[in-house]
């Protein structure tokens, strides 16, 4: 394929260093992306196309990489962020740097082609990781603009995500900034014309990236999807823009999954906890007209680290079910060979509708978030251990440096130092400071 | 971790995009012309390829026509683009546009084009005058509903083209390209083969504010709401009226340097 670059051009940038053009990786709207060299380093270089090579994307560049990729103090970098520029003069072409995405991270088009097949737990991780991701730059003031398939990658064996693309970021509700987002994922006063992209935008479009990667299905397909013939822009702008109503909005029956055309959907949306639908139903129900409504980053985080927390495996046929509070112990059947699943000892973490479940298995994991409320489901807190005096008897070792109490049905109180387990039994709770862990 | 059973579910519902290429092989095309054409198309199909790999929304279906003295399918039915292998055409004989578009028209039809697709693509390319009545064909293709709703694209060879007929066909001059070297030939066929992405997303991505001002058109192909296309206003291509916007920044700038035919 050819580029707009020949293989082998040296480029200077601003920092100085000198990038040797490798190889073609791909095309988009904006530019083309290069593999590039630099010593025995190899990065990324996305290469403006003439129209999009402007002066204010120069500038937005220039403020991105002076302030950072917004995950760059953590163990895991999330973002492609821009690092350096290959600048000449005003007028001039110019591209940026970033890191090369590494192989293991694939697109969410490969997800919906079904060419790659992650668990549920690690699917829902890098739903997770990738909420997080716009949270940061949220949280920093920043709106992505364009969240959709293209920009957002993930390790279907970890979890771990990759967003790229971040040359569109602006700080939220900037005027400049060219880009209004991805069709499917646009919120539907972007559709319309009324409005500009903002974190609220944002925010419509994240809630479609989680509708499609947790059901492989839009939310606004249904019967009005089917019933058009030609979708050509203006039946798109109907669907997405003008009326749009969602799938399972609980008082709008008249856009329900087709049979047929929309078999995704009519799986999926049954598999998981009321907790996670109501979250799509406040995102494209009430969320579809009043932004300021829509589901926050924390509250995505709260209910998918509940998810992915409350993951059980069929005792029959080991497929992954997602334990429901509402179903209780019982109400639980398997998806895939239609037995009842047996729901064993669970600690209930917090309470109300905050309380994570987490069913207790010898791989069972706390953590931080779950007793910290930080967002934090990589550092393990506490994890299950069999006793070694008693192998029949199992317990929940702390792995944190602050001592825990635990708190017996008669009153009795017994500090669990780190590094102790506490044992797990009937109506027993653990202190964790900020929160108890009751096992029932 | 131990293995687990396969989420269940299928791969994201999609539509079929049909991608019509429809070449002119009449006696002129003779020689380099053809030559070109040939290479061109059969170079852009792995770019079409992987393109189609990206978008989890369209289903992309090729299938090429070819006109002269009559006109006739290259393949029976359309062909998934993964699976299309390019067969070189010839040139030899007259220019039937007529018997072109009376084929089109067949395909076009709401029977042979499902329940359900994108808008289609046909990209017309030819360098001469119709010898035939073409202008009875062209009508009554016009006035199917798929017809109206596809991107037109022509791409003028040389000289001798009749470009008239052929925004005859575009309803839009813009859309009506102009290839007088072997370069720019190569080059606008590739050009045409990236409306495949603009028609599946509907809109060019990083399109500036696109005022459509009402929606009144009917979604239904089938309908028979009156023709939104204005086919006589060439300009204003990502208007509200035309079927669809294509990125016309990138249309690769005419070059009149090298052979001219």
């Amino acid at each position: 394929m050819e580029g707009l670059l020949s293989l082998r051009t040296e480029l200077t940038s601003e920092c100085g260093n000198t990038y040797r053009v490798e190889k073609l990786l791909g095309a988009g709207g904006q530019g083309e992306v290069y593999d590039v060299s630099c010593g025995s380093n190899h990065y990324a270089l996305k290469w403006y196309f003439k129209s999009s090579a402007t002066e204010t994307q120069k500038k937005i560049l220039d403020k991105l990489i002076e302030k950072g990729s917004p995950t760059k103090n953590e163990d895991k970098d999330i973002f492609l962020w821009p690092i350096d520029l290959v600048y000449k003069a005003k007028g001039e072409p110019f591209g940026y740097i970033m890191e090369l995405r590494e192989k293991q991270y694939k697109g969410i088009v490969d997800l919906m082609k079904c060419r790659i097949q992650p668990s549920f737990l690690n699917l829902i991780k890098a739903c997770y990781n990738l909420t997080k991701g716009y949270l940061k730059l949220h949280e920093q003031g920043y709106q992505y603009r364009d969240i959709s398939f293209g920009n957002a990658f993930f390790d279907p064996d970890t979890g771990d995500v990759k967003i790229c693309d971040n040359d569109n970021v602006t700080p939220n509700n900037a005027k400049e900034g060219g880009i209004k987002g991805t069709p499917r994922f646009m919120a539907p006063e972007i559709v319309r014309g009324e409005a500009k992209p903002s974190r609220n935008t944002d925010r419509f479009s994240l809630a479609v990236l989680l509708f499609y990667m947790l059901m492989v299905s839009h939310p606004l397909e249904g019967k009005e999807e089917a019933k058009i013939k030609c979708m050509d822009p203006a039946a798109m702008r109907k669907l997405y823009g003008t009326n749009p109503v969602f799938i399972y909005d609980p008082d709008n029956d008249t856009n329900r999954p087709k049979p047929g055309y929309h078999e995704n959907a009519i799986t999926f949306w049954k598999m998981y906890p009321q907790y996670i639908q109501d979250l799509f139903i406040q995102s494209f129900t009430v969320g579809l007209n009043t932004p300021a409504k829509r589901v926050t980053e924390n509250q995505w985080l709260d209910a998918l680290a509940k998810l992915m927390s409350g993951i059980v495996k069929c005792q029959t046929c080991r497929a992954e079910m997602f334990y429901d509070d509402i179903k209780g112990k019982t109400g639980h059947i398997c998806w895939n060979c239609g037995q009842t699943v047996k729901m064993g000892s669970h600690m209930v973490i917090g309470k109300g509708k905050k309380a994570v479940h987490i069913p207790i298995t010898s791989e069972t994991k706390i953590f931080s978030h779950h007793i910290n409320g930080d967002y934090d489901m990589e550092t393990i807190v506490g994890e299950v251990v069999s006793n070694p005096n008693d192998p029949a008897k199992w317990g929940v070792r702390n792995k944190t440096s602050q001592n825990w109490t635990y708190k017996k049905a008669d009153g009795t109180q017994i500090a669990v130092a780190s590094g102790k387990a506490a044992g797990i039994a009937k109506n027993v709770s653990i202190d964790f400071g900020m929160v108890e862990g009751m096992f029932e | 971790m131990s293995e687990v059973i396969a989420r269940p579910g299928g791969a994201l519902a999609s539509r079929p995009l049909h991608f019509f290429w429809v070449v002119d092989c009449s006696g002129s095309m003779f020689g380099e012309k053809i030559g070109v054409v040939n290479n061109a198309i059969q170079s852009v199909l792995p770019e079409m390829v992987d393109e189609a790999e990206e978008n989890p929304n369209a289903q992309l279906l090729i299938r090429t026509l070819k006109f002269s003295t009559g006109a006739s399918w290259l393949t029976d039915s359309p062909v998934k683009v993964e699976d299309y292998a390019w067969e070189d055409l010839e040139a030899a004989g007259v220019t039937d546009l007529g018997k072109a578009f009376d084929l089109l028209a067949g395909q076009l039809d709401v029977k042979q084009m499902g329940e359900r697709a994108l808008p289609p693509v046909i990209v017309l390319l030819s360098d001469g005058q119709p010898t035939d009545d073409y202008k009875k064909s062209l009508t009554k293709f016009q006035k199917l509903p798929w017809a109206k709703k596809a991107v037109k694209i022509a791409i003028s060879i040389g000289q001798d083209a009749d470009d008239d007929v052929l925004l005859e066909f575009t309803g839009n001059r813009e859309l009506v390209l102009q290839a007088n070297n072997a370069k720019m030939l190569a080059k606008m066929i590739k050009w045409a083969s990236t409306a495949v992405s603009a028609v599946s997303s509907g809109v060019s991505n990083n399109a500036e504010e696109n005022n459509q001002d009402d929606d009144a058109s009917s979604p239904d192909a089938s309908g028979d709401d009156s023709d939104k296309n204005d086919n006589n206003a060439p300009a204003q291509p990502s208007g509200g009226n035309g079927p669809l916007i294509l990125d016309m920044d990138n249309i690769p700038e005419p070059d009149d340097a090298g052979d001219v035919w």
